[in-house]
């Protein structure tokens, strides 16, 4: 999250081209071939890229080989690449096509998940890990932290995948709605109406829980 | 503000992508729309109850065999071949060219254009050229015909002397073979005679130029000057015909007395030559001198060592003539 925030902080274009500077010497070396350049933005990238497989897919199983076919993606096609955009912003638009790929394909399957599998096919409670401080979470107001946790998961699964996406980089990965229509390949104003409807349908499902 | 339009930029406003400007306008709606402001309370909920679905940091190992799978994979990977690499630089280079049309036609226009001038320019040079090379070959061809000079004298064919008579005919090649007929005065003649002299292939050119070079010096016709002399004493010296180097030095006989090169090459002729008549007549020609140092060094030596008896006998009869000093 820190990272993705500090591509979108307040910098000057030129800050910003100079940050840069040593990435795109690593994606030129790439391009020209070099394995050790390209495994150097992996190393770069690769930690946000399975943070984001793994929450929009909640299973690890499918985060890794999200993770294993968008970097082979990247290595073939980056002589591609032809810095119009930020590097961050292609393996984005890599990773976002591949989960809607797999989010269509949940939906056809009607495969939700309410927990996540880890390699073995292990289930894995992800509210186990939230910090217990916060106001909703007491017992005696509301539901309890795995039933929320568990209605707020159905309720993602009702969305569109284009919606769910869209709000995953949003409200999750905290991506200005420029850069997410440009990972879309879209516009900034479809990004916002998409986040709306995807709010209004959040609302609407989860009416019950406030 | 419509509610519509307010229920919109609530979610933008939650998000932190609304203006300044609309921020305050946004306010100012919602502070009076009790339907906004429950509107503004949901999704504010929403935002809470959704961070209970929170973003986990990957786990150690499943990163660690995520790179794994990925480096296994990548290794399997052919390389890429040539005609690969080719095309994807092609379809870059298309690509780019698609990015900046108007900076694409600029270029093929400034291109064109540039191609257009300088094939124009090389076009009018080469023209200029072309027409500056007629120019200069008829130039040549009419001081050609005007005046023949020796550097185009392939060789000498022969020559013929009128009988009776000054008049001499000397045919040579040219690369268009010609043909000169004039006075043995003449300098062309001259000049083709001397050439004939040195560079003839045939023996019997080169005899019959010697020969008449010979002739015209004995005779004391214009021989003062150096070009025939030394024409005379390089076929006295080098030529391979003992016929011609005899008449050489027959046409150097004069000049014996005068002309210290010609007695050395005379000297020369006595120690070197392969012919003994030649030899003979170099001591003839020499005796009027025989007093000179060098000329006497030369007939002593050949006296007491000539191989030849003749030779040495007449060395000996013409120093035993001249006196010991002069």
């Amino acid at each position: 999250m820190a990272a993705t925030k500090a591509m979108n902080g307040p910098k000057s274009a030129e800050e910003r081209m100079q940050a840069r500077a040593p990435e795109m010497e690593l994606i030129r070396e790439a391009q020209a071939g070099s394995r050790t350049a390209f495994d150097a933005l992996v190393r770069q990238y690769e930690q946000q890229v399975l943070r984001l497989a793994l929450h929009l897919t909640g299973s690890e199983h499918d985060a890794e080989d999200i993770y294993q076919e968008a970097f082979l993606k990247a290595f073939r096609y980056i002589g591609n690449f032809r810095f119009e955009c930020s590097f961050y912003t292609w393996i984005y638009r890599i990773v976002t096509n591949l989960c809607l790929d797999q989010l269509r394909r949940r939906k056809t399957r009607r495969e939700d998940r309410a927990v996540v599998l880890d390699r073995s096919g292990d289930e894995i409670d992800l509210l186990a890990s939230v910090p217990d401080g916060r106001s909703f979470s007491n017992p005696a107001k509301e539901l309890d932290r795995k039933v929320l946790g568990e209605r707020i998961q159905e309720a993602l699964t009702k969305l569109t995948p284009r919606e769910r996406m869209v709000f995953e980089l949003k409200h999750y990965q905290g991506l200005r709605l420029r850069t997410i229509g440009e990972m879309l390949n879209t516009t900034e104003e479809t990004a916002k109406n998409t986040l709306f409807r995807a709010t209004k349908k959040l609302r609407t499902q989860l009416a019950g829980l406030r | 503000m419509n509610c519509e339009v307010a229920h919109e930029r609530i979610v933008a406003a939650a998000y932190g992508e609304l203006l300044d400007e609309q921020i305050h306008e946004l306010e100012r709606h919602v502070l009076g729309c009790p339907e906004c402001q429950e509107d503004r309370e949901q999704l504010l909920a929403l935002k809470v109850l959704a961070n209970a679905h929170p973003v986990l940091e990957p786990d150690a190992n499943l990163v660690a065999r995520s790179r794994l799978r990925l480096e296994e994979a990548l290794d399997a990977l052919p390389p890429k071949r040539w005609y690969e690499r080719l095309s994807q630089r092609m379809t870059n280079n298309f690509a780019s060219m698609q990015a900046a049309p108007v900076a694409a036609c600029l270029l093929l226009l400034v291109g064109a254009g540039a191609g257009s001038l300088g094939g124009y320019e090389i076009a009018q040079r080469h023209a200029a050229r072309a027409a500056q090379n007629v120019q200069t070959a008829q130039a040549a061809v009419t001081r050609e015909q005007a005046q023949t000079g020796p550097a185009e004298i392939a060789n000498i064919s022969s020559i013929v002397r009128q009988p009776n008579s000054q008049m001499v005919e000397v045919r040579y090649n040219q690369v268009v073979p010609q043909r000169i007929e004039g006075s043995l005065n003449d300098p062309a003649i001259r000049q083709l005679l001397m050439l004939a002299s040195e560079n003839s292939a045939s023996a019997g050119v080169r005899d019959d130029s010697v020969g008449l070079l010979a002739a015209e010096c004995r005779d004391g016709h214009g021989c003062q000057g150096a070009g025939i002399r030394d024409a005379l004493m390089v076929a006295l010296r080098y030529d391979k015909n003992e016929g011609v180097r005899e008449k050489a030095l027959k046409g150097l006989e004069p000049y014996v007395g005068e002309d210290v090169q010609v007695r050395d090459a005379v000297l020369e002729a006595l120690l070197n030559d392969s012919d003994a008549r030649i030899r003979t007549a170099a001591i003839n020609i020499l005796e009027p001198v025989g007093a000179d140092t060098s000329v006497r060094q030369v007939l002593h030596s050949v006296a007491n060592t000539d191989q030849n008896p003749h030779i040495r006998n007449v060395s000996r009869q013409v120093l035993s003539r001249v006196p010991e000093i002069q």
